[in-house]
């Protein structure tokens, strides 16, 4: 048993349990009921899942270039999911699909109403 | 080991292909073009998920590419429907109660929203 199997098999691990965070995130999605509470839950496999599989790929392929290729993947993808998180919260907020009863405080309400 | 690797790479795969059919159950019945935009957001990450895994299996890189365009372009379309779509859609479930008092000055809301990208 060398290093070649135990990276091998660290791989593996990790790409199951990315799988797996994927499944959640998405049993998330089906079962909260607003839009801010389910992209919430869409924050899990786009960010932990994402890295997870990364990595695991990293570890099964183990070559320079590859390891570069999927560095830019797991970057752009943290960038951009933060900016389409943050319009569609702000899209749900401006037409009014945020549950109120549910907020304790809405503290954008002061803003909204000034503007 | 390898039938370890073995289980562990196809229960992965298995995972991702149940995950987007849960996910295409969610598209079809998202009260709104919202949680349609959220959900093909995810759609993006699990097409990457299982890029991945693909790779893994067969140990190429060919396709590694392909993981970094959906990683780069995929929250285009969520964008492009929380700015253009959303504004329009209004969908006849609301989730809660209390989000009548915000429905009576959705109209003010969207005129302002639409006068202020005039501004420079």
């Amino acid at each position: 048993m060398n290093w070649h199997d135990v990276t091998d098999l660290a791989g593996s691990i990790l790409l199951f349990a990315g799988a797996a965070v994927c499944l959640t995130g998405v049993i998330g999605m089906l079962r909260l009921p607003d839009v801010l509470t389910r992209s919430h839950a869409a924050t899990n496999p786009q960010t932990l899942g994402m890295l997870l599989i990364v990595a695991g790929v990293a570890l099964r392929l183990r070559s320079g270039v590859d390891l570069g290729t999927l560095a830019l993947v797991a970057f752009f993808q943290l960038l951009t999911s933060a900016v389409a998180a943050h319009l569609v919260a702000r899209a749900a907020y401006r037409t009014g699909q945020v549950g109120e009863v549910a907020l304790l405080r809405d503290e954008l309400a002061s803003a909204r109403d000034r503007s | 080991m390898k039938l370890a690797n073995d289980i562990l790479l196809n229960g992965a795969l298995v995972l991702i292909v149940l995950a987007g059919a849960l996910l295409l159950v969610r598209i079809w019945r998202g009260p709104s073009m919202l949680d349609r935009a959220v959900s093909v957001d995810i759609a993006a990450v699990l097409i990457i998920a299982g890029i991945g895994v693909n790779a893994a299996i067969t140990r190429t890189s060919y396709y590694l590419s392909i993981m970094l365009v959906i990683a780069f372009l995929g929250f285009t379309s969520s964008v492009a429907i929380a700015r253009f779509i959303a504004a329009r859609d209004r969908p006849g479930i609301r989730p809660r109660s209390g989000v009548i008092s915000l429905k009576k000055d959705f109209k003010k809301d969207l005129m302002k929203d639409q006068g202020s990208k005039e501004r420079p």
